[in-house]
């Protein structure tokens, strides 16, 4: 059982790490940088996101990543503590389409980034390491053959690395709401709070193409740039091969060939498509299917009348379960919304991202459908009939998919980022709420300590020193003690 | 889902009330009952019943007995007498339907929400608005609101008088019908200053607006002089029916405690009490009015700036005001999410069976219809949802809404609406 | 330090109780000795019933009841406070052009300097006795330059040009990209006057080759060749403005202040950077709702200057006070006010506002560092100006009480040893 072989590693794991510590603090020292970092999460009951569910487990986190995860793991003397007893453990959520404000904070410097230009010297990125600008972006939907040891983590940077407000009052909202990675206009930026290094992820794994009802003329434009781009994608195989006998045989020109088709084509890209109407579901589904891409949706609104040839298409949507279309009077087959959208497109194949309606933060007073209850959303596609595992993966990794960051975070597993959150409860539950929040192994949001919702049902101080040893036992309450001690204070006023 | 029979409309007819010169002799409102139309006698037996009767009785499990439109038993599960049909479900938890106290889909649209011709305008209506069985009410049924009081905008200060009315999924105004009129709609604040012509712009010429006219209502009760115009406002000078206000802020809702209670004596409530109108929960409370709350639950920098997130729904509860209740203000929030309203102030510190309260007994008991509705209980009308689970968690659906002894929705049989 | 030991003597004390006539009618001696209730030195705390010994306009003695030499005209003022004088190292008092956006690191705040206007003298009369004048405009506009408020010209009003190099910096790709490449154009310069070098030589190496060679031709021979032509000594290339300037920050030679205008950017300003050794202040407006305190602690442990107002401000969203000044002193930040604006009413009221901040929980000691020592330091005029110790510069402000009270007025203002004319009592 993949439980119990994640204990015997986990032991023996455990094992290691305490030889290594067995030693005196000096072995700990790196020669030439600081000591290594820890922090582990005691006791929760943690669902890794992945389907699995360890109770009353501990998460060991080292240097920002998920170093173990097991029972009676053994900690690093000088190992981070946070107790997560009687309280669950959630990968970070991944809100897609989030306000900028989130990084840029309340005192924006007034750069407004609209249309972003990545960065376009590959020196910039990778120095002198012989590769391709296109060898080293990875292709966002093989994430088994990735690799990244080539991009370290703070050599990838986009326009938002510069301009990152790491103290931005919006980030401790949506971390305290169990947001930790959010995209920002094309990128993938991760809310390091109190930190500007290494914070934007990927850039630019969404593509947007246009296929409308309304423009027959780009539909048919845009199968003609899928036609060409496929040929020459043959015709360049097919010289591959020729070229080995032949060397004088030319190699086919790329002209009037759209680059961005062919990054599509060769999964450098996804293309998104934002459409709504059932008629349009189906054209992009059997464009997808004959060209051999997988699409992403965005709205999807009738994806429930069509959901199977979606399913076909291995398409992705991402959509907000509670938007509404009254079916127009003069049809009769079914169209308009339904609650139901997430539930059946899942059942059929399609992976499914969920969004708010609001992808800002509201401060006016309207609480239920904005970015800060994303967790509620996912939970009107389980009234919809979703499961809870999909709901789960709708607001964690399949977003982290379509950003092609899902290597990195998304679900709790081994050599992930350790970007974790803390709850009282279910995270789908509208009582839950986030009582911890650590990204990359730094503890960036304690509920108890900032000012937003402290005041809210505050937990019971609890408090447990890093490297002290978590108990079980807690000691019972004396009940009678307090009321008799009540009942003499009382005479004493007599 | 039944039609109405040609006899209902007869029926209906002959109760047109007419003027007289002893206006005042009703001490209740218009009603229009439907004649009682032959409807199966339902058995309904369900994991968990919760009655939000005085008791706060819930039954695990409990059992109820709709017959003739009303319910007849509410207790223990017993066996299923002849003649009803049953509806069991084992895991499924029944509540009364809600109430929403503040609603504008009556209409089915943002259209005939406003008729801004004089600053007040006591004299009119929604009645000629109502769209019965519009989509809006459909999809509130399939999601258990069962009662709305329907009713104009907020573009002048009074704006008129509102219909209490069931949603009914296929009805007719007869039909649907709870009370007609069910009570006034007054905006105090936060609306009015921004359409009001010479007189109007700012709170000193709004509170003068209302002062003067309703001085004049009193005086017509008091003297039992008759004025068409004055008609329903002097009714409420009366006591005879109840007055919703829409207002906001700390000096807002202030304001209008200190008028229509403290200087009119009137049947009123507070609705909306946003932003930082929490402020003068306690003043509110001791002057014993009731607060309908929503569409905003919280309150973080506007007023008084707290910079935190303010459950403004714990808040009023906490100060005591009575009767607290919720509204959507539908359609600024769609009128099926009243449950939600429930959940996130439960998320921003209520108590969770507080919350149910407030959206079944408490607006009912807010405008003196709970003989009618608001809870389960022996004698009033047959208004239930039957929910997969906690009505509070959007993960729970409706799977069965019953009105006045009819099922309006069931969601094997119509499909999921919401 | 030499300790002269002194007699008390008949000192020609000019006694004065009505409190309009603060300065004394004559001018100074070369020597003369001040005896006051109290000297907030700044440097070495309070002094009570200061001595001070002044001669040729610089402090040669500073102590505790010290005796006097007979002989030596001492004024007596048991009832004043004394403390350097007020330096503002951020102003444009006087200044009037305005300035565009660009990178113009030359560009000298003297040059636009012009003596002799009536505000210099009431900054004087208000005891803002050094003023650190800044230039116009975005990005890099140039450096400032440090004046006295006593000068009537120029050579008497300047006393240091370059003080600093003006930055301003925002948390984005085009301010961070101006550092970087200012920096970059350093290393190519650097580069340049390397590769000069390596041509000059090999220049010079051929020159030598060739020279052997002609000196063993015959005239025939010569007459048909060219004769070799001396490359001459090295002249190392000057680096343009840009280049030159970051070059002297690097070295040490300039310091730069910059502006930012929120925590963020802190961070920011640290990663472009990067490696660069630099002497550098930090130049925060403080608007309401900033939220600084974030770095507060990092502000502390580098040991940041941070030029700041006496301001109290407000948690973000909120109607809460906080005092950052006071916390940035806490956390071992080097604070340095200058006044809420820069006009004469702000600059008058100044250490009132700094008074306000000491009431709401600042250390007064810090505070008055603030308004003295540390924008001395950061001006690099602190050899001369900003305390009271032996060797610097008598340029100090009277007090008839607690510097920081509202009640307190300003009763004289001495410059280098010279009681200013008109001094305001405030």
């Amino acid at each position: 059982m993949k439980t119990m072989k994640k204990q015997l590693i986990g032991g023996a794991l455990g094992l290691t790490l305490a030889l290594s510590f067995a030693a005196p603090s000096l072995a700990l020292r790196v020669d030439d940088h600081e000591e290594d970092a820890y922090l582990a999460i005691v006791g929760g009951d943690i669902f890794a996101g992945t389907g699995e569910v360890l109770r009353g487990a501990t998460l060991l986190s080292k240097n920002g990543k998920i170093e173990e995860i097991g029972y009676d793991l053994l900690l690093p003397d000088d190992c981070e503590t946070i107790d997560a007893h009687g309280m669950r453990v959630y990968p970070g959520l991944v809100a897609l389409s989030a306000t900028t404000r989130l990084t840029q904070g309340t005192f924006a410097a007034g750069v407004e980034i609209h249309d972003f230009v990545p960065h376009e010297e590959h020196a910039e990125i990778c120095g002198d390491c012989g590769k391709s600008f296109e060898e080293v972006v990875p292709p966002a939907l093989d994430p088994g053959e990735f690799s990244t040891e080539h991009l370290a983590v703070d050599a990838f940077r986009t326009d938002f690395d510069d301009s990152f407000d790491p103290f931005s009052g919006y980030m401790v909202m949506a971390l305290g709401n169990g947001i930790t990675t959010v995209q920002q206009s094309s990128a993938a930026v991760k809310l390091k709070r109190g930190d500007i290094s290494g914070v934007s992820l990927s850039e630019k794994t969404l593509t947007s193409q246009s296929w409308s009802g309304s423009n027959p003329a780009g539909k048919a434009d845009l199968r003609e740039k899928f036609r060409l781009a496929t040929e020459y994608l043959a015709d360049y195989r097919r010289w591959e091969e020729a070229v080995k006998s032949d060397k004088e045989l030319k190699e086919p020109s790329k002209k009037g060939i759209d680059g961005r088709i062919l990054d599509i084509l060769q999964g450098r890209t996804m293309a998104r498509f934002s459409a709504n109407d059932r008629d349009d579901l189906l054209g992009i589904a059997r464009l997808a299917q004959q060209f051999k891409f997988r699409p992403v949706i965005q709205g999807c609104v009738e994806g429930w009348t069509v959901a199977e040839e979606l399913g076909r298409a291995g398409a992705y949507a991402i959509v907000t379960p509670r938007t509404r279309r009254d079916r127009p009077e003069t049809t009769t087959y079914a169209a308009g919304s339904s609650i139901e959208n997430a539930a059946i497109l899942t059942r059929a194949g399609v992976q499914v991202a969920v969004v708010p309606a609001n992808t800002s933060i509201d401060m006016g007073g309207i609480s239920g459908r904005d970015l800060l209850s994303l967790p509620l959303e996912a939970g009107f596609a389980i009234r919809g009939g979703m499961d809870e595992r999909s709901a789960l993966e709708s607001i964690t990794v399949i977003p982290a998919r379509l950003l092609g960051i899902d290597h990195r975070v998304g679900t709790l597993e081994l050599g992930k980022d350790c970007d974790a959150l803390i709850t009282d409860g279910d995270l789908l539950h509208y009582q839950t709420f986030v009582q911890y929040t650590v990204v990359e192994g730094k503890l960036v949001y304690d509920k108890q300590e900032e000012v937003f919702y402290s005041h809210i049902r505050p937990r019971p101080e609890a408090v447990v020193d890093p490297g002290e040893e978590v108990s079980d036992e807690v000691e019972p309450v004396e009940a009678e003690e307090t009321v008799e001690e009540v009942v003499e204070e009382e005479s004493d006023e007599e | 889902m039944v039609a109405l029979t040609s006899l209902t409309l007869l029926v209906a007819g002959t109760l047109v009330p007419g003027v007289s010169d002893d206006a005042y002799a009703d001490v209740r409102p218009i009603e229009i009952h439907n004649a009682p139309v032959a409807t199966p006698s339902l058995a309904i037996r369900c994991g968990r019943v919760l009655t939000m009767n005085a008791g706060d009785t819930i039954l695990d499990p409990g059992m109820l007995l709709v017959e003739n439109g009303d319910i007849t038993y509410v207790g223990a599960p017993i066996e299923v007498p002849a003649g009803f049909e049953s509806i069991e479900l084992d895991q499924a938890w029944v509540t009364p339907g809600f109430i929403d106290l503040h609603s504008h889909i009556q209409a089915g649209g943002w259209g005939d929400t406003n008729d801004m011709v004089m600053p007040t305008n006591a004299e009119f209506s929604t009645r000629p608005t109502i769209v019965a069985g519009n989509p809006n009410v459909r999809r509130a049924c399939a999601a258990g609101v069962t009662t709305i009081f329907g009713i104009p905008g907020s573009g002048t200060s009074i704006s008129g008088f509102g219909v209490l009315l069931k949603t009914k999924t296929e009805s007719t105004y007869e039909g649907a019908v709870l009370a007609d009129p069910g009570g006034m709609k007054v905006a105090q604040t936060h609306n009015p200053e921004r359409r009001s012509g010479d007189m109007g712009a700012t709170r000193a010429g709004l509170g003068w607006l209302l002062e003067e006219i309703n001085d004049r209502a009193a005086e017509a009760r008091d003297l039992g002089t008759f004025d068409p115009a004055l008609a329903n406002l002097t009714r409420v000078h009366a006591g005879e029916l109840p007055v919703l206000i829409h207002c906001a802020g700390n000096e807002g809702v202030a304001n209008t405690v200190r008028m229509w209670k403290g200087r009119y004596d009137t049947h009123c409530a507070v609705s909306h009490g946003s932003f930082d109108g929490w402020y003068a929960a306690d003043y509110v409370a001791s002057m014993g009015v009731p607060v309908n709350h929503g569409p905003r639950t919280f309150n973080f920098n506007l007023g008084m700036k707290e910079g935190r997130f303010v459950g403004t729904s714990a808040a009023y509860v906490e100060a005591g005001v009575p009767l607290f209740s919720l509204n959507t203000d539908a359609p600024v929030i769609p009128q099926e999410e009243l449950f939600l309203q429930g959940s996130v102030s439960v998320h921003h510190g209520a108590d969770a069976y507080t919350m149910l309260k407030a959206l079944t007994i408490h607006p009912a008991r807010t405008f003196g219809i709970e003989d009618r509705v608001g809870s389960l209980e022996v004698g009033k009308d047959a208004d239930l949802v039957i929910w997969t689970g906690d009505p509070l968690d959007p993960r729970t659906r409706a799977e069965v809404v019953v009105i006045d002894g009819e099922v309006q929705y069931q969601r094997t049989h119509d499909g999921q609406w919401f | 330090m030499k300790m002269r030991n002194l007699l008390v003597g008949l000192a020609c004390v000019l006694g004065t109780q009505a409190p309009l006539l603060a300065a004394p009618a004559s001018p100074t001696p070369d020597l003369f000795a001040l005896r006051v209730g109290r000297a907030e030195t700044v440097s070495q705390g309070t002094i009570e019933h200061a001595v001070i010994l002044i001669e040729n306009g610089k402090i040669v003695t500073i102590g505790q009841d010290l005796e006097i030499e007979r002989g030596i005209r001492v004024i007596d003022r048991p009832d004043w406070v004394v403390t350097p004088g007020f330096v503002n190292c951020y102003s444009r008092a006087g200044m009037s052009s305005s300035g565009g956006s660009g990178t113009q690191p030359s560009v000298q705040a003297s040059t636009e300097l012009y003596p002799r206007q009536p505000i210099y003298g009431e900054l004087l009369a208000a005891g803002v006795t050094t003023l650190g004048l800044y230039p116009p405009g975005n990005q890099i506009p140039g450096q400032a330059v440090v004046v006295s408020t006593a000068g009537d010209s120029l050579e008497s009003m300047v006393v240091r040009e370059g003080a600093y190099l003006k930055v301003l910096m925002q948390s984005n790709s085009k301010s961070k990209k101006t550092l970087r490449d200012g920096f970059g154009k350093a290393d190519k310069h650097l580069e340049a006057v390397t590769e000069a070098r390596e041509k000059h030589e090999k220049a010079k190496d051929k020159y030598d080759d060739e020279l052997k060679k002609w000196k063993k031709y015959d005239d025939e021979e010569k007459a048909k060749k060219k004769e070799p032509v001396d490359p001459g000594d090295f002249l190392e290339p000057e680096p343009d403005d840009v280049a030159g300037a970051f070059l002297d920050l690097r070295e040490g030679e300039l310091n730069a202040m910059f502006s930012i205008r929120k925590a963020g950017d802190y961070l920011h300003l640290i990663d472009a950077l990067d490696e660069e050794q630099l002497s550098w202040s930090l130049r925060v407006p403080l608007r309401n709702d900033i939220d600084l305190y974030e770095v507060a602690e990092k502000l502390g442990a580098d040991e940041r200057r941070v030029v700041v107002e006496p301001r109290l401000t407000l948690m973000p969203w909120t109607a809460r006070e906080r005092n950052i000044p006071a916390e940035l002193d806490r956390a071992g930040a080097r604070v340095v006010f200058i006044p809420n604006g820069d006009d004469l009413v702000n600059q008058e009221k100044w250490r009132h506002h700094v008074g306000h901040l000491v009431k709401r929980g600042m250390d007064p000691q810090a505070a008055l560092a603030a308004m003295t020592h540390e924008p001395a330091v950061l001006l690099g005029v602190d050899e001369t100006l900003g305390s009271l110790d032996v060797g610097k510069e008598a340029t100090m402000l009277f007090f008839d009480g607690d510097p920081f009270q509202a009640s307190t007025s300003l009763k004289a203002v001495m410059h280098a040893g010279d009681f200013v004319e008109e001094a305001s009592a405030q």
